[in-house]
């Protein structure tokens, strides 16, 4: 082990130092150390995943698929439910990011703890802990009606709003911990030097900061849109019925209808959406100049 | 006269409209903590002067700097720009052009969109901040480069567009800290002309930081040497360097002999003073007070004398001879002293010692300066 990874990070250069070193040493023996990993990836991946595209092919799955109007509405409800808890997931994960970033060391470990708080929690806890906030006789709506701003329960539960709420919450991690990296990979003269030149705080974030940040924020994006795309149980927790997604229509194929090369075809459906999207997203990101990491 | 805020280089500063750019600090003490990062610092700069601080790593050079700049807020005391007090001012408000170490230039900005930054700020139209931040551009030899962004340039052109971005706005004065730090020596020479020549022409005010005395010694017209907080001498380069106040200063700007003083009497202009060991002396005095005092004598000073001449030298023995290209470095031992005495190689035929020969030395009264001893 030791060996092998001497020899990778010795510098590209050579020169004399590098021949300090045993230069030869079979290519291949490092490779061997993969082979537990590879194994595992396909016996317990690529086989299963051989398999399932496989199947989506037999007995005309695709087509009876998509003539269901089910799951075109499901695929539609997938990507704007994905696509709105994204932005709101980046917008306010820039904000808490931020916030983390100009905070000392102890409000910052607090709030580290805080943004952590829902990877520690299970989704059906944290779903259900909304469902409660929000329900009809729910602390918001007592809340809301107790301060005289409604007289009876809103509907905050079972619709789009709750389920964006809650995929929400579960998302934000995913987008503080990208944006807060490229936040603090920002050198901190470059706000001085702003300021010397003249330039307010407000100018120094949308001049400075904000265009630094945008590395982490499109990584940001991208994590979290590939993670909502998969949302199952929030959906049913706190949606109504026409707020399922596709992972509930997959669910519906193979338990309800017994239907697995259904279930195979909307698998592959979603994956294949999924990384178009991210190409194009990735495509449009260089485009415009995005590679300016740090 | 063009609206470019950098003057052509014909212009003299003098036929330019009144000169701005006077900066005082009075009694100026940043603490942090329990820890007095400055004291007691009293520096004035006049419009169009060369100042450099200069002192080792922790001295507070740069605490002085970020607190002219604004950066930083002084713990007491008062900063004035132009004789107006700027204390509650914020950087952007105090109009000084500040270059730090590592230029801190925007990596998303082209070299002109940097430039152009402060122009931006201050509501320049938009034709007009581009044609000034070319003016810039050409102004430090960076003429076609205002399309590359930082990482596309070189460590000189980088700091060429730092200096740009922190002239292009007519700033009162400029502020540099260590900005030749990460450049190779001749890049370093070649840029400290160009700043200083820069400078001339423009007749702006510098507040300059570096801790390497070399750099100081070329560039300044006072150098202002800071230890632990404190300013211990502020003169003209030469003055400085030749008439120190304390060993300290002496050995910090460079090679230099000292040897331990008894002043037998003193005027403040000049003194008599036993030299153990080299019979009496007459040396160079600054008033300076102390318990104990020495005589600083610089290596290239000291010269070989043909025999025996009164006061100032001694009889001795070259013990060693060390050529250093330019100059020989050689090591004499007189009256108990290990002297050095540096002379230029082009000179060395003539007095041709051999190493163990019996010499003499000696020293122009004027180049001798009593000091003070410390520690
Ligand atoms: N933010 C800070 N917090 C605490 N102490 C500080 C801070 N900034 C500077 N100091 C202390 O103040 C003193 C002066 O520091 P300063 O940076 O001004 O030195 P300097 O002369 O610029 O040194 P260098 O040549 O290394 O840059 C040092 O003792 C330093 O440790
Ligand atoms: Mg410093």
């Amino acid at each position: 082990m030791a060996t092998a990874t001497l020899e990778r990070s010795r510098p590209r250069a050579g020169g004399p130092s590098g021949s300090a070193w045993p230069r030869r040493r079979r290519r291949g023996g490092w490779l061997l150390l993969l082979a537990p990993i590879v194994a595992f990836d396909v016996l317990f991946f690529l086989t299963p995943l051989g398999k399932l595209v496989a199947s989506s092919f037999t007995g005309g799955a695709y087509a009876r698929v998509l003539a269901d109007p089910l799951v075109t509405r499901s695929l539609v409800n997938t990507l704007t439910i994905a696509l709105t808890s994204t932005v709101v997931t980046v917008v306010l994960g820039y904000v808490i990011a931020l916030v983390l970033w100009r905070s000392g060391t102890v409000m910052r470990v607090i709030l580290f703890a805080v943004v952590l708080l829902p990877f520690w929690t299970g989704i059906l806890v944290k779903n259900f802990a909304w469902a409660v906030l929000l329900q009809d006789n729910g602390l918001v709506n007592d809340f809301l009606q107790n301060i005289g701003l409604t007289d009876a329960p809103i509907g905050l539960l079972h619709n789009r709003f709750a389920v964006i709420v809650g995929m929400v919450h579960c998302l934000l991690p995913y987008a503080v911990f990208p944006i807060f990296s490229s936040l603090t990979a920002i050198d901190g003269r470059l706000a001085l030097a702003a300021r010397s030149l003249g330039a307010g705080e407000v100018s120094v974030f949308r001049r400075i900061t904000l265009p630094l940040s945008t590395p982490g924020i499109s990584a940001a994006g991208l994590l979290v849109f590939i993670i909502s795309t998969g949302f199952f149980i929030t959906p049913v927790v706190m949606g109504g019925p026409g707020d399922m997604m596709i992972a509930n229509e997959i669910d519906y194929y193979a338990r309800q209808l017994t239907d697995f090369s259904g279930a195979a075809a909307l698998a592959v459906i979603l994956t294949v959406l999924v990384s178009v999207i991210a190409a194009v997203y990735q495509r449009v990101l260089k485009a415009g100049g995005h590679h300016e990491t740090l | 006269m063009t609206t470019s805020v950098i003057a052509p280089a014909t212009h003299q500063p003098s036929t330019t409209a009144a000169r701005k750019g006077a900066i005082d600090l009075r009694q100026v003490r940043k603490t942090y903590g329990d820890v007095v990062a400055v004291d007691q610092l009293d520096l004035s700069i006049q419009p169009g002067e060369f100042v450099t601080l200069l002192g080792p790593s922790g001295s507070g050079k740069t605490t002085t700097m970020m607190m002219v700049a604004g950066f930083e807020e002084h713990t007491s005391g008062s900063v004035m720009i132009d004789g107006v007090p700027v204390d509650s001012l914020p950087p952007r408000e105090r109009n000084l052009g500040v270059v730090f170490q590592n230029y801190a230039l925007f990596p998303h900005m082209s070299a002109r969109e940097n430039v152009e930054f402060a122009l931006r700020m201050r509501k320049v139209p938009k034709a007009e901040s581009r044609r000034r931040a070319d003016d810039a551009l050409d102004r430090v030899g960076l003429s076609g480069l205002g399309g590359r962004k930082p990482r596309q340039l070189s460590g000189g052109q980088q700091q060429r567009v730092a200096l740009a971005r922190a002239l292009v706005f007519n700033p009162a004065a400029l502020l540099l800290d260590e900005p030749m730090a990460a450049l190779d020596k001749r890049l370093r020479e070649h840029m400290q002309e160009e700043i200083k020549t820069l400078q001339k022409s423009l007749g702006i005010s510098v507040l300059f930081v570096t801790h390497d005395q070399d750099e100081a010694m070329a560039m300044s017209d006072r150098i202002v040497v800071m230890k632990d907080g404190r300013i211990v001498q502020s003169g003209p380069p030469e003055e400085v360097y030749n008439h120190p106040v304390t060993d300290w200063v002496a050995s910090f700007l460079g090679d230099t002999n000292l040897i331990p003083a008894t002043v037998i009497s003193r005027d403040g202009e000049e003194a008599v003073v036993d030299l153990a060991g080299l019979g009496t002396g007459r040396v160079r005095d600054r008033g300076a007070q102390g318990e104990r005092y020495a005589v600083s004598i610089r290596p290239e000073h000291l010269k070989f004398r043909a025999g025996p001449d009164g006061e100032n030298g001694g009889a001795g023995e070259l013990t060693s001879s060390t050529n250093l290209g330019a100059t020989i470095r050689h090591r004499i031992t007189v009256g108990g002293h290990s002297l050095q005495l540096r002379e230029l190689s082009s000179d060395a035929g003539a007095s041709g010692h051999a190493v163990g020969s019996a010499v003499h030395v000696g020293w122009d009264a004027d180049k001798a300066q009593l000091l003070v001893l410390e520690g």
